[in-house]
């Protein structure tokens, strides 16, 4: 099937360009002086997160058309993109807290980008849970949908919510696990990795919805 | 519309206060929680002031799972969710019966928990009753149209009371947070403009969650 | 070698690790579904 041979190549590609932002990460970026090594974590972290929270918006935007259009086509593409959101968030919550250890003494802290990715997680989870619990395929599209839109209105909230927390007990500023401003080198391998990892998730959400659509063929509803 | 709701409100109501056995065991379940919070803790060592906020909102939140879990399920049996669908009353009218008899519950319960926590734990809710009351409100609200409408969809799958939980969790912690830092600060004496802002997102929670839920609702019954 | 390398280390495997697990588990699964 050839959407699924196109997501495959592009998978290939972007693992092929992984190496590549690694050793660019490693060996060709200035280590930073107060974090040491760990800062580079942060090359990988923070792609990650911005797919997992993207993935969220997706979600909820191909939900509203669904409820609209009814078209399954819709609904494939937001169930692939919250399983890749699963995985892309699985990045978020194993490398945070790595990072975190050495820089702040624990391995879980409540920053904004932990918090939120810890919450879109669950919601992730609980998406494809009630995807499993409901047998009746018109059924289950509808309610996915309706989770799905609720998720995504979730998500501004969560950003209120640690907007304000950080406003009314400000972090230390020295050891944040994010630059506000990066030298030029820095920027250029956030950049490199963002589009490897954008790649990577085109190319899972691709083959995702292939394989929705492979089962659908195999097995043909009513 | 509103009169429909009401009707179905009080139909729901009335099933649930004339058997009973659902709001007394919310009631036995919350002086649990409370019993358990207090021998969980070392008196000396931390302060019931400081613990209240949480312990309130927990055994809160707990009983709206509990209400929350029954909601579809009176139609569940004999199939009445069909012959209240083929009723003349609109698919709002029916989300906003179903909210407003699980807010009464849950309020309820609430209603006899607050007076148990002020009492077990010695805190004075008193002199802040009125504004406590409001932040109880508008925390309750959120997360009761938030559940009321997912339990309209877990009611009919299989492991029902273990998925609602699950799909709500999310969407309760943030509305519980905001709750327990607004309580903190009323309970800690410190005027209630310093919980401003956690009151405005309670707010803005309630509006956007309940508007979404009456929106999304017929997408959860339409055949 | 610059400090706290173990944890870049660490890091930088695991991310791997998901990325590739899940690549293989995609493509295991697009084989029969």
């Amino acid at each position: 099937m050839r959407l699924l041979q196109t997501g495959r190549w592009i998978t290939v590609i972007g693992l092929a360009l992984l190496p590549a932002v690694y050793v660019r990460a490693i060996s060709f970026t200035p280590v930073e002086r107060m974090q040491g090594a760990a800062q580079k974590i942060f090359y990988l972290h923070v792609p990650a997160a911005i797919w997992t929270e993207s993935a969220m918006v997706l979600v909820g935007v191909a939900s509203i058309f669904f409820l609209f259009l009814k078209d399954p086509r819709l609904d494939r593409f937001a169930e692939a993109s919250a399983e890749v959101g699963i995985v892309f968030g699985s990045i978020v919550l194993t490398t945070g807290p790595i990072w975190g250890k050495p820089i702040w003494g624990t391995w879980w802290t409540w920053d904004a980008r932990l918090t939120l990715t810890l919450l879109l997680f669950l919601m992730y989870v609980g998406y494809l849970l009630l995807r499993g619990a409901v047998t009746d395929p018109g059924l289950r599209a509808r309610y996915a949908a309706v989770l799905g839109i609720c998720g995504m209105c979730l998500v501004p909230f969560v950003h209120l919510s640690v907007y304000m927390f950080r406003t009314l007990h400000p972090q230390p500023i020295v050891l944040k696990p994010s630059a506000p401003s990066l030298p030029g080198s820095m920027l250029a391998t956030l950049a490199f990795s963002f589009v490897v990892f954008t790649v990577l998730f085109v190319g899972f959400v691709t083959q995702r919805y292939a394989l929705s659509l492979l089962r659908e063929q195999a097995a043909p509803h009513a | 519309m509103l009169r429909h709701a009401w009707r179905l409100a009080r139909k729901d109501l009335l099933v649930e206060f004339r058997s009973r056995t659902a709001i007394l065991s919310a009631v036995v379940f919350t002086v649990l929680v409370l019993m358990v919070f207090n021998f969980g803790r070392d008196p000396t060592a931390v302060a019931a002031v400081d613990l209240a906020p949480s312990i309130v909102w927990v055994t809160f939140t707990f009983a709206a799972m509990l209400a929350l879990n029954r909601a579809f399920q009176l139609e569940l049996e004999n199939q009445a969710l069909d012959g209240l669908l083929l009723a003349p009353v609109s698919r709002s009218s029916i989300y906003l019966g179903k909210l407003i008899a699980n807010l009464v519950f849950v309020a309820t319960v609430e209603g006899i928990g607050l007076p148990l926590f002020a009492l077990f734990f010695n805190v004075r809710v008193v002199p802040v009753l009125g504004p406590l009351v409001g932040i109880i409100a508008l925390a309750t609200l959120g997360f009761v149209a938030v559940g009321t409408l997912f339990s309209a969809m877990t009611a009919r799958t299989r492991f029902a009371e273990l998925l609602l939980p699950v799909l709500l969790l999310p969407f309760m912690i943030p509305p519980l947070i905001w709750a327990v830092l607004a309580t903190a600060t009323l309970l800690a004496g410190r005027p209630l403009s310093e919980a401003g802002g956690w009151l405005r997102l309670l707010a803005a929670f309630d509006i956007v969650f309940v508007a979404l839920a009456f929106v999304l609702f017929p997408a959860t019954v339409n055949e | 070698m610059p400090e706290n390398t173990p944890y870049m280390v660490a890091a930088y495997i695991v991310a791997a690790a998901i990325l590739v697990g899940y690549a293989v588990l995609l493509y295991r699964r697009t084989l029969k579904p």
